[in-house]
């Protein structure tokens, strides 16, 4: 210790020095360890000795302290603090202080122990350190019964207090008042208004630079606490709110513009940082006017005041060095304040948004880092204040892509996104294709995490500015936008289709399919395939593991193979893309996708099976088409129960003759909402990961969803028979068609029980078996009046699943029911806990042709 | 306004110098802070800004010599650069205080690290005093009555 001078302190002070000395030169972990937890054990006897003198339990607290920076336990050491501080020795005392608020926090029920003393020492008659280290340590570990009982000592200090002309003792006692009032708003009730009289009006604190920064942090804090105050909406709050005490504060405002811009002309060398006066005061006083400011309530001495605020932010950006740090500092509080406040109109605030960009453009010609970066980051949020200004810097946000640091170019990305309109689309797009193709040519070197988010966000906001925007405007030729995208979108494919999700390859794929420009589609379909079928030797174009690449070759050959061989207006190189060709790249991609099992291996195979299947009758080739058939056969036995599923059924379907197959296997329509709906495989695959529970998820969700959006999936994708599980039960299902024929005559049977009724329909559920954790029913639908289209939702409780049968009526064929069918439909549920059903039908009447649905929950007697 | 979350000093090494947490954070948010901030801090190139985001709030960071000065700010109320500011003040003021300061110096008189430190900054992380005069007149003040306290007691 520096100014020890007793030989016992000093002896204490090398026991802790040892210590430390120990723990440093410990060569293992585990001999830092062993030397920890004895010195713990060590200073916990030691603690509990009540003969221990003073030196030796200062000595073994800051053990206990050093401990505490290690990361150890010491909450056995909590009371021992609490007990220095009521020692009559600074010495004591000012460890006492520090340890407290270093090893107790806000929540401690220990802090009532601090109470006595706190009030004590805050009303100390001789030592102003004492005051000054309880303000500290009430300010770091304030609990609201603390605030409450001692936020009157606090005010006590400043108007009675001998000390109350020390800036010392006030900046603290300011900055405490500030501190109890954000714990508890409702102290404001009792706050002395005189108090900040008396700190601003006097000229004892007229230039203090640590008095005005607490004070102005009192401002913010009762500023800041009428906003939760109202945020919370708590009426009595609200209504007991010290009403005098904004208007009260507001009226010094203009003394806050004096000292801010008294500041300008500051040349103070103390407070002098690099040319800018105090940074710190500056920045801390626009923060607390612009509070002032957005202050939700009219108050007429905040309102007469908002053009000269105007003027001082404007003054304050015009005498500020934008070459040094700590300008760029005070700068940046102005654009912070400019783009924040909100009760100006907009003719007022205009030349300020102007002015706001135009500081934050020259931050990105700045050499530092930081500087761009929080410039960077303000201008993403800034754009919609003022667009135009925005886009006259693309120069320079387009060369922070060049910047070393990757969270810079992730915010240029990002703005540069945020800035695309129909007018630059061309321009910026193939700025990021540049970016992107110079990362791949040098191999993503240092790749990481952060890197592939970065990937991620480009693929991501470029599908959504192809959605949005177009450069149809930009050419005069609206064709030319959905070839031009799709050429962009075969390049991303390309260069990073590895880091493409599987929703983003389903919005690709739409892309593709929706393209109605044929001849240009075919030939860019043409050049894809060329790299993708290209003989073994020449496949190093595509990174092996570039999945996306292979999904859409794969789905591009199943949907276009017959077309594309055949179009005559596109020149294909017949050597590379031919029947033969087609059919060993499927297998090719059979093979090596056969042992990896991610989930994204899994959706390829399902693609590639409907490929398989649709090239079935898209080739000629007999012996190509029986490749395909034993590829769909083989994965008949794939582990993975959907692809055995979907396998098996394709294996039938591959059996069935030509002219059936066509219908089902004819090209797809064009997408009409391609967001709405999730494509088939990314369900199936959501199932995969999520089990069973998800599925059960999926049957709730189903309740939500509206019955257009269930056609509308219907219509996009008709030859999914997946699609069957994940859909309700429709009567007008196609495959249930053969057992429709059958019809058993169906009746309500006498012990059905009636779970349901109403105007329209009446429900009734009938036990058909029930063991351990099965349970078996059918439901019986009798509609009241004459109804079509039904469809019925159910779900069960998360530990609960659910099997649904098809809807039976025995006197009707299509999905008409007259007044008084009877409808019947299976149930299974498997599951554990008491059995619940929640039920949805949705019907259309015949008679006055509106829609209606019914929804009611259904407790059973029975528990599986 | 500052609103300072946290200051943490970490070695190099990783090591932890100094913590002082001014938000009120579970001991298992400080831990994990701690063991997950930390390595992605030391893993930074010199070159990296020294603003990043982590978790729900910002943290911004500086390096002297072997030491790293981290520092958990509130989004959209602290002002990230002023925040380098704040750092670069209290290593001015230890520099000055302990006389071209070194990790050492801070290492084995933390408590004096903290002392500075708490005149500087106070309450929820809010700046109290930009003087380094006055912060460390203040804390020599407090270290000679120390002293006397001792003197005092040899006397009597």
């Amino acid at each position: 210790m520096a100014s020890s001078s007793t030989s016992s302190s000093k002896k204490a002070a090398s026991s802790l020095k040892s210590f430390i000395k120990d723990v440093r030169g410990a060569k293992t972990l585990a001999d830092e360890r062993a030397i920890v937890t004895k010195q713990s054990a060590k200073v916990r006897t030691k603690l509990r000795d009540d003969h221990l003198s003073h030196s030796k339990r200062r000595t073994n607290i800051q053990k206990l302290l050093y401990l505490y920076i290690l990361g150890e336990q010491t909450h056995f050491g909590q009371v021992e603090c609490i007990n220095l501080i009521a020692s009559d020795d600074f010495v004591d005392k000012r460890l006492g202080y520090l340890s407290t608020s270093l090893l107790l926090d806000e929540s401690e029920d220990l802090l009532t122990l601090l109470t006595n003393i706190l009030s004590n020492d805050l009303n100390h008659p001789s030592n102003r350190y004492i005051v000054s280290l309880a303000l500290n340590t009430l300010g770091s570990l304030t609990s609201i019964e603390l605030a409450r009982d001692l936020f009157p000592d606090v005010q006590k200090i400043i108007k009675h207090s001998k000390f109350n002309r020390e800036p010392l003792i006030m900046k603290k006692c300011l900055q405490c008042l500030a501190k109890l009032i954000t714990k508890d708003s409702s102290l404001l009730e009792i706050l002395d208004l005189e108090v900040i009289e008396y700190c601003l009006d006097s000229n004892l604190f007229r230039m203090n630079h640590g008095v005005l920064l607490s004070i102005s942090k009192l401002f913010q804090a009762i500023l800041l606490s009428y906003d939760s105050i109202s945020r919370n909406n708590d009426q009595y709050e609200i209504e007991n709110y010290n009403t005098k005490v904004i208007p009260f504060i507001s009226k010094y405002i203009p003394t806050l513009f004096e000292k801010l811009l008294g500041l300008m002309n500051d040349i103070t060398p103390e407070f002098n940082v690099q040319g800018t006066a105090d940074p710190f005061l500056q920045c801390d006083l626009i923060y607390t006017l612009t509070l002032f400011f957005n202050f939700p309530k009219e108050i007429d001495d905040i309102s007469k005041h908002g053009d000269k605020f105007i003027n001082v932010l404007i003054q304050v950006a015009n005498n500020t060095s934008s070459t040094t740090g700590p300008g760029k500092v005070v700068l940046y509080e102005t654009t912070r304040s400019i783009f924040s406040l909100k009760n100006f109109n907009e003719t007022e605030m205009k030349p300020l948004y102007t002015l706001g960009i135009n500081t934050l453009a020259t931050f990105l010609k700045a050499k530092d880092n930081n500087t761009k970066y929080v410039a960077l980051n303000s201008l993403v949020k800034v754009i919609p204040y003022d667009p135009e200004s925005v886009q006259r810097h693309k120069k320079f946000i387009l060369n922070c892509l060049n910047d070393h640091d990757i969270s810079i170019k992730m915010r240029a990305i990002e703005l540069l996104f945020a800035i695309l309109n129909n007018g630059n689309l061309i321009e910026l797009i193939n700025e990021i294709m540049n970016f992107l193709e110079n990362l791949y040519a040098n191999q993503f070197k240092n790749f990481n995490d952060d890197w592939e988010k970065m990937i991620h966000l480009i693929i991501d906001s470029l599908i959504v500015a192809f959605k949005k925007f177009s450069i149809a405007e930009e050419t005069g030729n609206p064709s030319d936008d959905s070839i031009w995208k799709l050429k962009i979108l075969i390049k991303i494919l390309k260069l990073v289709g590895n880091f493409i999700d599987m929703e983003t390859i389903n919005d690709i794929l739409i892309s593709f399919n929706n393209t109605e420009n044929i001849d240009h589609k075919f030939q860019l379909i043409s050049r894809m395939l060329l790299i993708s079928l290209k003989p073994e030797t020449l496949m190093d174009e595509i990174a092996e593991n570039n999945i996306a690449w292979n999904i859409v070759s794969i789905w591009c050959l199943g949907e276009y193979s017959d077309s594309l061989l055949l179009n005559k207006n596109v020149a294909i190189n017949h050597e590379v893309i031919n029947e033969f060709t087609i059919a060993s790249y499927l297998q090719k991609m059979d093979e090596s996708y056969r042992i990896d099992k991610d989930v994204s291996a899994k959706t390829l195979i399902h693609y590639l099976l409907t490929s398989a299947l649709k090239l079935s009758v898209k080739l000629n080739d007999k012996r190509c088409i029986e490749n395909l058939r034993r590829l769909i056969l083989n994965r008949t036995k794939d582990s993975d129960l959907m692809i055995q599923l979907k396998a098996v059924q394709y294996d039938i379907l591959f059996n069935q003759p030509a002219n059936v197959k066509k219908v089902l296997l004819s090209a797809m329509p064009i997408f009409e909402n391609s967001s709405a709906s999730p494509s088939i495989d990314t369900a199936a695959t959501m199932e995969i990961k999520s089990g069973k529970t998800k599925k059960n998820d999926l049957l709730l969700d189903l309740l939500d969803y509206s019955t257009d959006e269930l056609q509308e999936q219907k219509k996009e994708k008709p030859a999914n028979l997946l699609q069957e599980l994940l859909q309700p039960n429709t009567t007008n299902n196609n495959s249930s068609s053969t057992e429709q024929q059958q019809k058993p005559i169906i009746t309500l049977p006498d012990d059905a029980k009636e779970i349901h009724s109403s105007e329209n329909i009446e429900v009734y559920s009938k036990l058909i078996s029930h063991e351990e954790g099965f349970f078996q029913m059918e439901l019986y639908f009798k509609p009241l009046i004459s109804i079509n289209n039904l469809k019925t939702f159910c779900a069960v409780t998360k530990t609960q699943k659910l099997t649904l049968g098809q809807l039976f009526c025995s006197t009707t064929n299509n999905d008409t029911f007259p007044k008084h069918s009877i409808i019947r439909q299976s149930l299974k549920v498997t599951g554990t806990g008491k059995l619940k059903l929640r039920l949805k039908l949705t019907f259309e009447s015949n008679d006055t042709g509106s829609e209606l649905s019914e929804q009611f929950d259904h407790k059973f007697d029975q528990t599986l | 306004m500052t609103h300072l979350k946290y200051l943490l000093l970490v070695s190099r090494q990783g090591k932890i110098r100094l913590t002082k947490w001014y938000a009120p954070l579970s001991p298992k948010e400080k831990a994990k802070i701690i063991k997950n901030l930390v390595p992605l801090i030391l893993s930074r190139k010199a070159k990296m800004c020294n603003i990043l985001e982590y978790s729900d709030h910002k943290v911004a960071y500086r390096r002297y010599a072997s030491l790293y000065f981290i520092c958990g700010i509130t989004p959209d109320v602290d002002n990230e650069l002023l925040t380098l500011e704040i750092i670069h003040k209290y290593v001015e003021t230890m520099d000055q205080y302990f006389g071209n300061v070194c990790e050492l110096d801070i290492i084995y008189n933390f408590t004096k690290a903290y002392d500075i430190l708490n005149e500087m900054i106070m309450c929820d992380g809010s700046l109290a005093e930009t003087s380094k005069t006055v912060v460390l007149k203040d804390v020599r003040t407090m270290d000679s009555m120390v002293g006397t306290d001792d003197l005092n007691r040899v006397l009597s």
